[in-house]
């Protein structure tokens, strides 16, 4: 069984040494490869974002939204309107859209309450549906169909708009969630959610307040696909409703089933598959799309955990 | 601590048009443990979840001391001290057992999820106290060599331990223990009953326990309340009601007339 190692060697683990070489080589590509390729490494960090979000709502406390899209776009257009409108920085502006967002999350969890799974599925879709809806209809205020043009993305005088720049704002905001989602994974709130996801009558009984931990997680994974969505609307510097659609929504929960379930790296994994794979099938002319459905087949087939199932597999092996 | 009497007075429970349980009262006396028994449908398990917050009764009350009970939700009436062990273990599988025993000191460990999220010091000092609690209750019901080990991989019998071990990180006074030991083999059985009476010679512990078992009626409770139909046929001690010929016809049916 387990030996109580000292706390390098814990931390030496394969597991954080080979973490810690894919953030060497994110950054070492960030910085020195060509814009496309920075770009792509931005979006898997971006969507890693929402990834680890989505995974303490679906993953660990057992609901399911197929309307994170929504926050996404909330989280970017309240930051870039921030931005744009009141001329206010975007390490500011991301933040405070992002409580936004968290706050209607909170509040899309009160009918939630009363719903299960497909039920829940639905009525989430429906969410996602009319956000991005409101988007393109409100055009005095978000420039509808229009788009909107996001300001510079600027920390004091220093301009940031460059994707090699930006990915360290991005970086930033990953490495900082990734450490709280893991506290909250690992601590009192992570276990209260897999407690309710597993028996909400069995949770109740033992002094876990249902309905509060239902509002947490839908607010906690609102937060954090909004921030992503913030630092995506200052990356790409110019947004618009139609990208916000309910297929994003589906790319989210596919992400965290392709990735794996509860599993922060494996939020890591499902992002930079449904990023890079795709890229990798370009060669593929006429079919990049079927190739790409068939490889989400063979993933679900071949590794009905996720991708973080191979490492698990290895490691129940060597221990 | 000073323990509260658990007094059940003319609960009704319908569902639909069939009436489950109809004016029952009993009460469970500080320091003892009642046996609640009758066949299957008897109404003991809608009983169980009226008293523990699940369902609400249609009639009667159910008071902790002086605290009406029927209203609150099961997580305020957990605080009250009433922990309840289900039937079929309820474990986190992925979750180590170490985990799934921090699970019941949720109460106990009152702090934001920001603070979580910041990762305090104050939250990491409340976490380490709380698993030297968890330790000390693993040792007791014998769990404190799995506590690495994945729920999953815990056999029937420990998982009940488990569920045991969390009430009592619970604090709960009173214990509503639903067939505990179905499902058990005999060794494991003499262990949960032995652990009851540890339990309970310890002080500050009422139980309610739903059993088949009549063996484990006659070993461990002070009392027993028999169910029948949804109404209290018999109440007394293990002796008296299991010779009683109403109890008799109640489970054998027609077989003593015939007799």
């Amino acid at each position: 069984m387990m030996t109580q190692a000292s706390p390098a060697t814990r931390f030496l683990t394969i597991k954080n040494s080979m973490l810690g070489l894919l953030g060497i080589f994110a950054i070492v590509a960030s910085q020195f490869g060509g814009g496309y390729m920075v770009y792509l490494i931005n979006l898997v960090c971006i969507f890693t974002l929402v990834s680890i979000g989505l995974n303490l709502l679906v993953g660990f406390s057992g609901q399911i939204s197929l309307g994170h899209a929504g926050f996404f776009a909330i989280g970017a257009y309240a930051s870039g309107l921030l931005g744009k409108n009141l001329d206010m920085p975007f390490w500011l502006s991301i933040p405070l859209g992002s409580m936004v967002a968290t706050a209607i999350g909170a509040l899309i969890a009160l009918p939630a309450l009363r719903l299960k799974n497909l039920y829940l599925a639905i009525a989430t879709l429906g969410f996602g549906i009319v956000t991005q809806k409101l988007i393109f209809e409100w055009r005095a205020f978000t420039g509808g169909g229009g788009g909107l043009q996001v300001p510079l993305p600027k920390f004091a005088d220093y301009d940031l708009s460059d994707g090699r720049h930006m990915f360290w704002a991005i970086l930033f905001c990953l490495v900082i969630g990734a450490w709280m989602a893991n506290k909250v994974a690992h601590g009192r709130t992570g276990r209260a959610l897999a407690m309710l996801r597993e028996s909400e009558v069995a949770a109740g009984c033992l002094g876990i307040r249902i309905s509060h931990y239902k509002v947490i997680a839908f607010a906690l994974s609102a937060f954090y696909a909004a921030i992503a969505g913030g630092l995506y609307a200052y990356l790409v510097r110019y947004i618009n409703p139609e990208s916000f659609n309910t297929n994003m929504s589906i790319m989210f929960l596919a992400m965290i089933v392709i990735g794996g379930m509860g599993s922060i790296p494996g939020a890591l994994m499902g992002a930079a598959f449904y990023v890079i794979v795709p890229e990798l099938l370009r060669g593929f002319k006429e079919a990049p799309g079927l190739v790409f459905g068939l490889s989400l087949v063979a993933v679900m087939v071949l590794m009905p955990t996720g991708l973080i199932g191979i490492w698990r597999k290895f490691e129940a092996k060597k221990s | 601590m000073k323990l509260d009497n658990l007094q059940v007075k003319s609960v009704s429970v319908s569902f639909g048009g069939v009436q489950a349980v109809r004016n029952v009262s009993f009460t469970v006396e500080p320091g003892r443990i009642v046996g609640l028994i009758g066949p299957n449908g008897a109404g003991k398990s809608s009983l169980l979840n009226c008293i523990s917050g699940l369902s609400r009764p249609d009639a009667g009350s159910v008071m902790l001391g002086s605290k009406e009970l029927v209203g609150l939700r099961p997580d305020q009436i957990a605080e009250c001290g009433l922990g309840r062990v289900f039937q079929h273990p309820e474990v986190i599988g992925e979750l180590s057992v170490l985990d799934n025993l921090l699970v019941a000191c949720h109460r106990n460990l009152q702090f934001s999820v920001l603070s979580e999220m910041l990762g305090l010091p104050s939250v990491r000092q409340a976490e380490m106290k709380a698993r030297e609690e968890v330790e000390k209750v693993a040792r007791l019901v014998g769990l404190h060599e799995s506590l690495q080990m994945n729920a999953a991989s815990l056999p029937y019998g420990h998982r009940k331990l488990l569920e045991l071990g969390r009430v009592i990180l619970l604090g709960s006074k009173l214990l509503l223990l639903d067939e505990p030991i179905a499902g058990l083999n005999e060794a494991e059985i003499e262990q949960l009953a032995q652990l009851i009476m540890t339990l309970r010679s310890k002080g500050n512990l009422s139980v309610l326990l739903v059993e088949h078992n009549m063996g484990l009626v006659r070993q461990l409770c002070d009392e027993a309340v028999v169910l029948d139909a949804g109404q209290v046929i018999a109440q007394g001690t293990p002796e008296q009601v299991l010779n009683d010929p109403k109890v008799l016809l109640a489970y054998l049916g027609e077989v003593v007339e015939n007799a």
